[in-house]
């Protein structure tokens, strides 16, 4: 066939499927993220919210680097469009950068290992710092969250934040729930993975 | 009544930067705007039922904010904030998902120079929302026959069987279709690499000026009153 290109890259039919993947799986894991932190509503539960958005992120996630054949690419994509996403929502700047440099920290973790289970379970611990990240601006600029969250709820549930921004436990909580949701998440997706998808034959 | 794809990105971006951050009085003039537009792709009943919940919404939300109200106020307001705040940047987005077609929609993506490998993740995730929630609802469906709901006794005891019987046929339903979306979209000569060419003419109308007056009006009527206060 002459007009097939043979230069040695990969043929730009892999390159569309995944920029396909990167915008389905962007959906889902928007709606995903944004349905599981709702739980965040309770105050109680601020700091436990970035563990369900890991827990359950974290079966699409794997099945996603499964699925693509240019990991950094993708993930750079995948975070740049959710940091954009964030940045529409009223977060700031600051989140958007984050995204890009947790993207290509993703990509290099899939890069290096390859698609084996550390790999995988590497990129999605990674990948769980972003969501971690929304809360992060109660830190930095703790006055302009507050007045923006002012906008958004009840003066009781901003008495509560504000309390919490006095010390920086939280912020390590929300990480270290964080991170704890994204193990558990792994070994359940593992789980599925064996459990479902490779029966099925989307692991390809 | 057709705006051009990039005029509505622009539209989105300014509504969402009022609704989310402006009081009542702002927020309504910006949400009137996209309820028009919807009237033009004759949405009668949607529209309608959109505005009554959120003026509902927006004036208990003024009135209910200022106060400290515990657990289950917080719930309240959230519900309520959600319908005020969320609603309305939620319907912006679904009048550009209703009314502009993929291809218009990339063709004023590359007239903006944007490159083609970020265009393509963005006219799917556009188009992929509204799947999105169709399949979780016919899941949700089919497997309430098997009398498995997301609220119940069941559920509750095993948290896990919920992603299981819920998440898993969703995501093998979407990247089924995602696989056939792309073969599709290579059989129609969509690579990175190409420049398309677009049948619809994409270009600045008298309705997109007007469009763009009036935000820019807004936005500038929300700042001035933000500086002088």
């Amino acid at each position: 066939m002459p007009n097939v290109k043979t230069t040695g890259k990969k043929s730009s039919n892999t390159l569309v499927r995944d920029l396909v993947n990167v915008g389905i799986f962007t959906a889902l894991y928007i709606v995903l993220a944004f349905l599981s932190s709702s739980i965040g509503y309770i105050p109680a539960l601020i700091v436990v919210s970035t563990c369900s958005i890991a827990l359950v992120t974290s079966i699409p996630m794997f099945l996603f680097y499964i699925k693509i054949d240019r990991p950094m690419l993708c993930c750079m994509l995948l975070c740049g469009i959710f940091g954009t996403a964030m940045l529409l929502m009223g977060q700031g700047v600051l989140m958007l950068v984050i995204c890009l440099v947790i993207g290509l920290l993703t990509g290099i973790c899939l890069k290096v290992f390859r698609k084996s289970f550390v790999g995988l379970f590497l990129a999605n611990m990674v990948m769980s710092l972003m969501s971690s990240s929304m809360m992060l601006p109660l830190w930095t600029s703790t006055e302009e969250y507050l007045s923006y969250t002012r906008t958004m709820c009840d003066e009781g549930y901003v008495a509560h934040l504000a309390e919490l921004s006095q010390s920086y436990w939280p912020l390590i909580g929300i990480y270290t729930f964080g991170v704890l949701g994204a193990i558990v998440g792994g070994f359940a997706a593992r789980r599925v993975m064996k459990k479902h998808f490779e029966r099925m034959g989307l692991t390809r | 009544m057709k705006l051009d794809p990039r005029t509505k990105l622009f539209l989105a971006v300014a509504a969402n930067s009022v609704i989310l951050s402006a009081p009542f009085a702002y927020s309504v003039l910006m949400v009137a705007l996209p309820a028009v537009l919807l009237l033009f792709e004759r949405k009668w009943k949607l529209v309608f039922s959109f505005f009554l919940t959120y003026s509902v919404a927006g004036l208990g939300f003024e009135y209910l904010k200022g106060m400290d109200l515990g657990m289950a106020g917080t719930l309240v307001v959230a519900t309520a904030m959600l319908a005020y705040r969320m609603m309305p940047v939620c319907v912006v987005l679904y009048y550009i998902m209703v009314s502009t077609r993929a291809n218009e929609f990339m063709a004023g993506m590359s007239r903006m120079h944007v490159p083609n490998k970020a265009t393509i993740p963005l006219t799917v995730m556009i188009r992929f929302f509204p799947t999105v929630f169709d399949e979780s609802r016919a899941i949700g469906n089919a497997m309430k026959m098997r009398g498995i709901r997301l609220f119940s006794l069941q559920t509750l005891k095993n948290p896990f069987a919920i992603l299981e019987y819920r998440l898993i046929p969703l995501l093998v339903s979407l990247t089924k279709i995602g696989d056939e979306l792309s073969v599709a979209a290579s059989t129609r000569g969509l690579a990175p690499e190409t420049r398309r060419t677009c049948v619809v003419p994409v270009g600045f109308h008298l309705q997109d000026v007007v469009v763009f007056v009036y935000c820019i009006a807004i936005i500038a009527l929300f700042a001035y009153s933000r500086v002088s206060v």
